[in-house]
Parts: structure tokens; sequence; C-alpha cells
């Protein structure tokens, strides 16, 4: 894959993708620019446009913490989807007929939305939650829901991404990995071995995609952190949208800063995955 | 992976650069063309007649707070088919929070599109006086519905809202009280007071929280505590100043953080709004809860959703009470049939079939001496609720609501004094 293509076949390439990309660059940019803009008071609903950096500076602790806390909880939800969706992963290769079966529900959980999910995972999770009501003890149960840690809104993550995750890894690998396989243990590899030095090598790269995708989603979405999380303090996106929600029109700007911010930390966090990602195939 | 196109040429990439605009050229002028609406939405009317005209044939969309299953309902069953009559098709769009419908009004008035999606909104308090300053509203025009005469035209319910001059920019729709409530069975004597109750919250750790801020309940909640803590609603200037907000509000805040370790979950959260409040009360782990719409309490026992025992609470110094009214945005696409359903649900018709405890129990608007005999037997035939008492009795040393400022100020700063406290 990594030969150049002949510059008249990429043109053509560049071509053919162009209705599809244009206009996804020319709404982005223009959004971006849009949301810029309000954020610098240069966009406002009543009155005359002033510059102001006021959402940036006066709110900037605000923002900073609400940056720690999206960045917690996309991290926690990235390993726990990684680590989950490999080990399902190695299921669905290891076993032919009930790893089939996993792999059909890992592919049914994916279509569910996140909002349903979450919803699910509150009446689940609740301190009256059904769980809590099976296992008899509504007063030991710990706060997963509202609770100091986003305990229920990252096991939601963990649940739907590491499908994703796994059928990920799942595609990218299951036509070399079996060969393979068969190879290490007619050399006398256990599963063990087979699993961390066969499978996991194979699937290394195909793990950091979906990380870095997985990590982004969870550190721009807002339904499940909405719902599961505490009222305060809030993430990016949460403080994104109930700013921009609020019947105070001056708060807009606030909410557009918020929302520039996630797109900053987003940006680089898929510039710094793909860095790795870069040098890691360096090393191989 | 390393798919990687060569980058194109200087020339080319001025071509892509052109093509591009184009491409914005046209997805903008497909916007501008998709307006097909027949008549021209700043229209001003002389008569109500005119009015009646031009809503034939038109589809009102009213966008209203979407998480009221008895309010869906006699909208969608007692409202439309009454607006189909006049030859105008209602159509009701739910929304999470009136604050939603209002944006999406600001944005399209921001956009420049001028057949607004929006027609008709049920809103009151800061959505209206935000709206009022962004001149999102049509003004000046309830004067033009018939109706409006079963209205008292000095109740102060109904000419300022939340200290905002109402001004013909919203009509009328119904009354609302804030209303506690408490489970008998497991509160047999229950507070008469607000400072009874945040007592009784403190000498009972975990049974009592309420809704966070800015949600709507629990914004009034607080506003509620300030007037409480001031030593009652006289003290508390209705108009916003730094200097009132400054005398009265930290009392309140410091209440509220004093309480924090004694609420549900330590006061480590709360409750996102008066779902989850309600749904806390139904488990159990509360014994008070509160509404704006104690209407909503007759079918909430009856379907179970709230305990038998649950009862409502009437506090000794009153509460707060407020009107909710419908309002045109003023790029509305179809003001006119937006104007008859106002009007209509204005009617006596209308306002009594809504107090019917069954159907949505909301207390009506209209002034019982100015209806004839006929109408006025429409509203004392209605049944009884079994669990919420009379306007008259709910709505006892009611005081009005605090002027719009007040609102954002407040939510903002429990937001930051007293959901943050460690």
């Amino acid at each position: 894959m990594s030969e150049r293509l002949p510059e008249r076949a990429s043109r053509r390439a560049l071509l053919m993708a162009a209705p599809a990309v244009l206009p996804v660059i020319v709404v982005l940019a223009g959004a971006l620019f849009a949301g810029l803009l309000q954020s610098l008071g240069l966009m406002p609903f009543t009155g005359e446009p002033q510059l102001s950096f006021d959402a940036w500076t006066t709110g900037s602790g605000e923002i900073l913490q609400a940056a720690g806390i999206s960045l917690y909880i996309a991290a926690a939800s990235t390993t726990l989807s990684v680590v989950m969706g490999f080990m399902i992963a190695a299921y669905i290769l290891a076993m032919p007929i009930s790893g089939r079966v996993i792999a059909g529900l890992s592919a049914a959980t994916i279509p569910i939305p996140h909002l349903i999910a979450a919803g699910t995972f509150g009446l689940l999770l609740s301190d009256a939650g059904f769980l809590a009501r099976v296992l008899g003890m509504p007063e030991e149960f710990p706060t997963f829901v509202g609770g100091p840690w986003w305990g229920a809104a990252i096991l939601e993550y963990g649940w739907k991404e590491s499908a994703f995750v796994a059928l990920v890894v799942v595609g990218s690998i299951s036509r070399r990995v079996g060969d393979l396989c068969d190879a290490a243990s007619t050399l006398g590899a256990s599963p063990r071995q087979r699993i961390l030095n066969v499978v996991l090598p194979l699937a290394l790269p195909s793990l950091g995609i979906s990380a870095i995708i997985v990590f982004v989603y969870t550190l721009g979405s807002y339904e499940a952190v909405w719902l599961l999380g505490p009222i305060s303090p809030e993430p990016l996106p949460v403080r994104a949208v109930r700013l921009f929600g609020s019947v105070d029109l001056a708060a807009r700007p606030d909410a557009m800063a918020t929302a520039l911010a996630s797109v900053a930390v987003g940006v680089v966090a898929i510039l710094a995955g793909l860095l790795v990602l870069r040098r890691f195939k360096g090393l191989r | 992976m390393t798919l990687e196109p060569s980058r194109p040429e200087a020339p080319q990439r001025l071509r892509l650069l052109s093509s591009a605009l184009l491409a914005a050229l046209v997805l903008s002028s497909c916007a501008a063309a998709g307006s097909n609406s027949g008549s021209d939405p700043g229209r001003e009317f002389a008569d109500f007649g005119e009015v009646l005209e031009e809503a034939d044939g038109q589809t009102v969309d009213l966008w209203m707070y979407g998480g009221d299953e008895q309010g869906n309902a006699y909208v969608d069953e007692t409202l439309v088919p009454a607006a189909e009559e006049f030859g105008v098709t209602l159509r009701r769009v739910p929304v999470a929070n009136t604050p939603d419908a209002l944006n999406r009004v600001l944005n399209e008035l921001q956009a420049g599109r001028e057949d607004g999606s929006v027609d008709l909104v049920w809103v009151n308090g800061a959505n209206f006086s935000t709206g009022r300053q962004a001149e999102a509203w049509r003004c000046n025009w309830t004067g033009l519905l018939p109706n409006m005469a079963y209205t008292d035209p000095n109740d102060p319910l109904l000419t300022t809202d939340f200290g905002t001059p109402v001004d013909g920019c919203e009509a009328a729709w119904h009354n609302a009280q804030f209303t506690y409530f408490y489970n008998s069975e497991t509160l047999p004597e229950p507070p008469t007071s607000l400072e009874g109750i945040l007592d009784w919250a403190e000498a009972n750790p975990g049974r009592f929280t309420y809704p966070a801020p800015p949600d709507f309940t629990g914004s009034v909640f607080l506003r509620e505590v300030m007037l409480s803590t001031a030593g009652g609603a006289d003290e508390v200037p209705l108009t916003y100043s730094e200097e009132a907000f400054d005398n009265h509000a930290p009392a309140a805040l410091d209440a509220l953080s004093d309480l924090a370790p004694s609420l549900w979950r330590e006061g480590n959260t709360y409750p996102r709004d008066e779902q989850a409040l309600n749904s806390l009360f139904a488990d159990g782990e509360v014994d008070i809860a509160m509404t704006y719409g104690p209407a909503r309490l007759t079918e909430l026992v009856a379907s179970g959703a709230l305990p038998d025992s649950t009862k409502v609470l009437t506090l000794d110094e009153g509460s707060v009470g407020n009107a909710s009214f419908l309002a045109i945005p003023v790029n509305a696409a179809d003001a006119a049939g937006a104007m008859t359903v106002a009007n209509l649900a204005l009617s006596p018709e209308q306002q009594s079939a809504k107090a019917d405890p069954g159907v949505w129990g909301q207390f009506t608007v209209l002034d019982m001496d100015r209806l004839d005999s006929d109408q006025q037997s429409l509203f004392t035939q209605l049944p009884e609720s079994p669990v919420v008492p009379s306007y008259e009795e709910l709505s006892r040393n009611a005081h009005a609501e605090l002027g719009a400022d007040w609102v954002t100020e407040l939510d903002d700063a429990w937001r930051r004094s007293v959901a943050t406290a460690p």
C-alpha cells in the first residue's frame, strides 16, 4: 500500500472524492469560523459586535478544569474499551463457534444509540436501580450514576466501544492470524503465548487506530456524561451545551469558547496518537 | 493506512479553492430556495377577521416542553381538532427544554431566515425576557384576540411576566402555583413553612434534595429559599440589582451550602430535573418533592408514577405563582394561524377542558366575573382532584416571581458556590 500512486490516478482519486469532501470542509470550516467569531463577541444576538476575549480569559479556569475531566473520562473509557475489545477479539478468533455468537452480539451492540445505552445504564446502575435491587444492597451500592468518578458513563462507553474495537481488530487480522496461530501451536506455543506473542502484535495497529477514534469520540460525546455524570464539575461538552442553551444571551461566547477548546483538545489528541503510531511503525 | 495521494500542484489548488467557493454558493442558494411560504411573515393585521382569513390553510408549529404527557395529550386530542375547524393544522413540536425552542428562533434569526419554522412557543419568565431582549417576539398582537376580553386587563400575573412587561407580545395560557408535596406514609407530620422544610431536612439526613438549577424547578426553589432567608417575599425587590443581590443572595447560598451535607447523597450531586426528583420520591429515597405544575400530580398518582400516599403541602407563607403564555416569534411563517390558536386557547371551552384534572388540570387565566353563567358553569362542574386542592387554596398568600435577571444570576451563583463546594 505504501507505493506511490501515479500522478494521474491520484488526481482522479482526488476528483472522485471531492463531492464528498468539499461540503464537509466548507461546513466544518464555516462552523469553526462562526464559532470563533461568536466566542470573540463578533457575532452577538443584540448590540454591536465588539472584540472581546472575556469568554477565553475569565472562563479559562473552568475550561481547563472541564478539559481535565474530559481527558480523564476519555482516557479511562479508551483504556477500558481497548482492553475489553482485545479480549473479546481474542475470544472470537480462538473459539470458532461460541466466538461467532460473541461476534454477533458485539455487532448488535453497535447500532444502539449512546443515549439509549446511557438511559439503560442509568436504570441498571442508579442507587435504587435494577442491580441494587437484585443484589438487595441499596445502602452499600457504589454511586456509579452521578458519582464523582463518572463510573456509569465510563462503563457505558466501555460497553459500546469495546464491541467496536473488537470488530475492527477481528476484521483487520482474522485472515492472517489463523495460519500464524496454527504455526505457533505446531511449534508448541501455549494459548496464552499465542495470544500475547502472535495475536497482540498483529492487532496493535488496528488497536491503536481504534483507540484514537474511541478517545476522540468519548472526548466530544455529550449524552452519557450529561445523563450519568454529576451536576458539577462538568466535562467540556456538557459545559458547552449548557451554556449554548442558556437563557442568558451573554453566555453564547463562553459556549463557543468551550466548544472550540474541545475541538483543540481533540485535534491535539489525534495528532499525538498518529505520531505515536508512526513511531511505533518505525520501530517495527 | 499509508495511502496518501500526492499533493495537488499549485494551480490545481487554486482550482480546488474556487470550486469550494462555488459549492458554498450552491449550498447557500439551495437554502434560500427552500422558502416556499405563501404569506408575508411580518404582515400586520387590522382586525381578527383578517387574521382568520389568512390563517385558513396554515400549518402552525407549536413548540412546547414535551415532558408532560397530559399536556401533550390535551394539545393532540382537544386543541388540535378545535384548530382544524378554523382551517389551521396545529402540529406539536416537543422540546426537552423551552430554551431549545428559543435557541431555534434565535439561530434562525441570526441566519436571516424570514420564514421561521417556529410559529408558537409555550413560554414565560427568563425565556420570554431573553427573547424580548433579542427582539425575537412579535408584539402588540394580543389586542386583536376577541377572547382576551375574558381576562382581567389589570391582573398582575398577566401584565408582567417575571417582571418583564408583557406588552401584547404573548397571550396568557394558564396559571401555575409552585407546590411542594410529601409522602404522608413516611412523613406523617410535615413541616408547614420553607424554613421548617430546611430544618427538617437537616434533622433527617439524606431524605431531601432539590433539582439542580438551572433546571426550571430547582431554580424556582432557589429563589424561594432566598425569599425565605430574607424574611419574606416583601423583603426582596422584584427588580434585579447588584445591590439587592449582594444583600439577599449570600444568605440563601450559605443556607443551602450548610444544608448540602444533610441532603440526598450528602449534596455531592443533585437530581438533574423534576423528573429525576420525582423518581427519587417514587423510589422512597426522599420524602418531599416539588413542582411548578401541581396539575400533573392527579395523573401521576392515578397512574402509579407517584405513591398513593402523596399529599400536597401548602406552606403558611404561601408560594410563588406565575402565568405561562403563548408567544409568536417575529419571523414565524404562519403568524395568523398562531394567533388563531392563541385565541382559541383562551376560549372558555378550551380553558375549562384544560382545567379538568383528568385532562390536564391547568388553572385558568380567565376572570370568572367576565364570563356569562353558562360559561361559568363549565368551570364549576369540573370534577375535583383527589390530590390537588383548588387554585384558591394553593395560591393563598401567593407572591409574584422575581425579575428574570434574578434567575440567571442566582443560578450561576448556585453553580459556583453550592454545587462546587467540597
